[in-house]
């Protein structure tokens, strides 16, 4: 038994663990900063306005230019502006306000040249005067071909399967030696007429409405071209970057973190409160779900199925924000199919969906079960009732449907593919689909799961059957989820819708020239792409669940322009309130 | 012995040129791209992201370009905000070290202490002891135990944080003391530690029986020697050899990073990364990180064989 005694030894490490647990259980808070008295109502003192965590997916770049992803978008808005912004009213709605520019543009008689006058005194952090001329790089990066902008769509013509059709910007995409390009670049129809004033020339008239919203994106935001040529693809590491926004980028650890303080040249108004703003890059919405419980982040984003412990939780229902997003998704047909290529085929598919129990099982009512393509918070949202009646739950009328298809009770009807990625509700919604079908259609469909950029090179070779998909906003105008995804030959039309009246509706609708003739023009758009199934059929308008600190201020949510966080049109806007 | 070394060291060179050309070839095989996308970008576009990667030349000039590039050092540019792939895993491998380091720590200390504890006292309290903690620690999936840690000591007794790394991020700041936060490193070592230290307390506990069985083991004990030097200095000693094989391997798991538990804390390691790297197809870093794991294997490989050597006499390098 005298073996037992060095036994004791081995017990050091563990207490030694439990010490460490003990020691760090005692260790100081975080919070405890010094407090005085603040000016405004409901803001803490402005010593109290430190150490605020926010949740991110981490970005690729923070140059605008360069930029594809919500989580880029994000950060850039907090560094950059542009002459316009995208701000939320009151009724939940949007509208392009001026930014660095002074007021709206001032459009030529024949609509293809627009000029900008910018405000006075503007700075760029370093304390450079921000010109005309870095609005001028910033667009001519988005339309050099060397840059490789991958919004650089918004900046293209229409035959290109871009927006604006901003002169030259086509040539310069196309470009391909240095003296192409550089040609390219001077031809480009953006000017800086002198140190205050933009002209921008398109190819063909454009709405007023349209150029805004177009310039209050971050292809379009300015750049330091000194910056860029100086410092080449590290011109944005903190130390070398100038910005324009209302912050500052001091600190970026790449999979960690970023740490962004108040600009202090920024000349609009509010000023940013936070001193101190830091974003942590965290992939996964669960990890981010539980350092919001401990405490370790003042938002997160919380994955669908922990809405319902938020809920049951006293404190965390509290702290819930559900903020519908600018994105529906639906199931797309794959109209080269044969059996897809039949109307009644889709209209059977579309009106065996149950989507208000779908939405109430799969999301936990968090998602908006919608037959509709443009979405609440567009202007020109149309509703569900108006589809409804046509594309909507109704399994005796999903039947007939297939009944009239040739396939009554789904005999002889072939096995189709749904090709989904590997996510817990993408496989819980693919199920209950499969069911609604089974059970309603008596007809199979196999689950093919896989990974994203698998699902994506799927999508894109249009080599599937059924696909979730759908579509994100990228600006808040009714043209943007229906153009280059129903016409003919668009470049993301890859269910292969083809319908001259469709063709036709959109042809009238770019040619509208007031903002309701706008609107109205792809309502009717939207009429004959929803009740034709052109491709699509509609499930559900989506949200993203959030959990927030109350003690963060100024979070004025709108899904529509949001990216990444609650509010985040206006990260200036948030503040620490008074406990 | 050196000219073993020197051996070993030169097949290494072949072992990742071979590492290299399989990865590469897979990694482009696998279907979707760095830029595919739901929302697909117009060609044009496309065409000039791959001209500015260089993935608009035939794969075998992007193969022998990489092979040229590699053999003077570079690893190339991550898709990902065109950050030096080098320089990635520089600073993912500081922080996964220290994380791996730290769980070899626990897992060696516990493992083999339990292990020992378990044999010494075989068929009694301790030995079910020791079985009991090392058949829990294989059986439960890792990120399993870190959600039951987290929840239990991070969310319900907040004694722990586990946001991020609490060691320093870089090199410069190891003298820092603010870089260091000991709430934010127990849990993940733990979580990390746990599956490896019931991997060795098993091997341990094993051999220290077969060792105590040894004609030598009974030959101390009636030449009337202490029973601590019988098992430290004769039987722990003798044990350790199937032990060290194990740890070479587990070393280079540990401190290759994991992607679920760099996940679970969001710890900005060099696992997380490499997963990420093969998710959106970025294929410099995919590379970069594959050929690296491939090194620190090789590596350890070959010093688990030369402490080999150390720790048993008959073992000769020819």
């Amino acid at each position: 038994m005298t073996f037992l005694k060095p036994w004791r030894y081995l017990l050091l490490p563990l207490l030694a663990v439990a010490a460490v647990a003990a020691f760090s259980a005692c260790g100081d808070d975080d919070s405890g900063a010094t407090k005085t008295p603040s000016a405004a109502a409901d803001e803490a003192a402005p010593a109290d306005q430190q150490k605020v965590v926010m949740h991110s997916v981490e970005p690729q770049y923070f140059d605008p230019q360069r930029s594809n992803f919500e989580q880029d978008i994000a950060i850039e808005r907090m560094l950059f502006r542009g002459l316009y912004q995208l701000e939320a009213t009151a009724d939940g709605g949007v509208k392009a306000v001026p930014a660095m520019a002074a007021a709206d543009p001032t459009v030529s008689a024949d609509g293809l040249t627009f000029t900008v006058k910018l405000k006075a005194g503007l700075k760029w952090s370093d304390g450079q005067v921000l010109t005309a001329q870095h609005f001028v790089d910033g667009v001519t990066r988005g339309c050099d071909a060397t840059v490789a902008s991958p919004y650089a769509y918004l900046l293209q013509s229409e035959d290109q399967g871009g927006i604006l059709g901003l002169k030259g910007c086509d040539e310069a995409q196309a470009a391909k030696t240095p003296a192409e390009q550089t040609a390219a670049n001077a031809a480009l129809g953006i000017k800086a007429t002198d140190a205050t004033t933009v002209t921008v020339t398109t190819l063909t008239p454009k709405l007023a409405l349209t150029f805004v919203q177009i310039f209050s994106l971050w292809v379009t935001f300015p750049a330091r071209l000194d910056l860029i040529t100086k410092f080449a693809d590290k011109w944005t590491d903190p130390g070398n970057i100038a910005v324009n926004g209302p912050y500052t980028l001091t600190a970026f650890t790449p999979k960690d973190n970023v740490v962004l303080k108040p600009n202090p040249n920024w000349a609009l108004s509010p000023k940013p409160k936070l001193q101190q703003l830091t974003i942590k890059f965290i992939d996964d919405t669960e990890t981010a779900f539980r350092q919001y419980q401990t405490g370790e982040l003042d938002q997160a984003r919380i994955p669908e199925p922990e809405v319902v412990t938020a809920k049951a939780d006293p404190k965390l229902s509290k702290e819930l924000l559900v903020v519908g997003s600018a994105r529906i998704t639906a199931i797309e047909m794959q109209m080269n199919n044969e059996v897809l290529s039949k109307f009644n085929v889709r209209l059977a598919l579309s009106r065996a969906i149950d989507r208000d129990t779908l939405v109430k099982v799969v999301y936990d009512d968090v998602n908006l079960a919608a037959e509709y393509w443009m979405v609440k918070g567009l202007p020109g949202f149309q509703g569900r009732d108006k589809f409804k009646s046509v594309i909507g739950f109704d399994a005796t009328a999903a039947k007939k449907a297939l009944a009239d298809a040739g396939y009554p009770n789904g005999q002889g009807f072939p096995t189709l593919r749904f090709t989904i990625i590997d996510c817990v509700t993408c496989k819980a919604m693919a199920e209950f689909l499969q069911k609604n079908w089974k059970d309603i259609l008596g007809i199979n469909i196999n689950i093919e799961i896989v990974d994203s950029k698998t699902r994506s090179q799927r999508f894109n070779t249009k080599n599937f059957d059924l696909f979730p998909g759908g579509w994100q906003l990228d600006y808040p105008d009714p043209e943007n989820p229906l153009v280059g995804l129903f016409n003919t030959g668009g470049g993301n039309n890859k269910y292969e819708c083809s319908d001259p009246a469709i063709d036709k509706a959109m042809a009238d609708a770019a040619k509208a020239t007031t903002v309701d003739a706008h609107i109205k023009a792809y309502q009717a758009v939207e009429d004959l792409v929803v009740t034709k199934l052109c491709g699509i059929a509609p499930i559900f308008q989506g949200a993203l669940p959030y959990l927030v600190n109350p003690k963060l201020g100024g979070v004025k949510a709108n899904g529509t322009i949001d990216a990444g966080q609650p509010g985040n049109w206006c990260a200036e806007c948030w503040f620490v309130k008074k406990q | 012995m050196t000219g073993y070394v020197i051996r070993r060291l030169l097949w290494i060179i072949p072992v990742l040129w071979a590492v290299a050309t399989i990865t590469f070839f897979l990694m482009h095989a696998v279907p979707g791209g760095p830029f595919d996308q739901d929302k697909q970008l117009p060609q044009v576009i496309i065409d000039n992201l791959n001209r500015r990667y260089h993935l608009d030349q035939p794969l075998w000039q992007q193969y022998v370009n990489y092979l040229w590039d590699i053999s003077h050092g570079d690893l190339g540019l991550s898709f990902r905000g065109d950050r030096d792939v080098s320089d990635l895993i520089g600073r993912g491998f500081f922080v996964t070290a220290q994380l791996g380091m730290l769980a070899f720590l626990f897992a060696v200390v516990i493992g083999v202490g339990l292990g020992v504890i378990a044999a010494l006292n075989q068929n009694g309290p301790g030995d079910y002891a020791g079985v009991f903690f090392a058949t829990i620690g294989a059986s439960v999936p890792n990120f399993v135990a870190a959600t039951f840690l987290i929840i239990l000591f991070a969310i319900e007794l907040p004694w722990f944080k586990i946001a991020g790394w609490g060691g320093p991020g870089s090199f410069s700041d190891i003298f820092h003391s603010s870089e260091y936060d000991l709430k934010k490193m127990v849990l993940p070592v733990i979580s990390l530690g746990l599956l490896p230290a019931a991997y060795i307390a098993r091997v341990t506990r094993a051999s220290m029986l077969e060792v105590l069985r040894q004609d030598y083991i009974r030959t101390a004990k009636s030449k009337g020697l202490a029973e601590y030097v019988v098992i430290l200095r004769h039987t722990v000693k003798n044990a350790m050899i199937p032990v060290l094989t194990i740890l070479g391997p587990i070393f280079a798991f540990l401190v290759t990073g994991s992607f679920i538990i760099e996940t679970a804390f969001a710890i900005p390691g060099v696992g997380r990364a490499f997963i990420d790297a093969v998710r959106i197809r970025d294929y410099a870093m995919i590379m970069g990180s594959t050929l690296f794991f491939a090194l620190i294997v090789a590596v350890m490989n070959l010093l688990v064989d030369i402490l080999y050597g150390a720790v048993d006499p008959r073992i000769r390098y020819g």
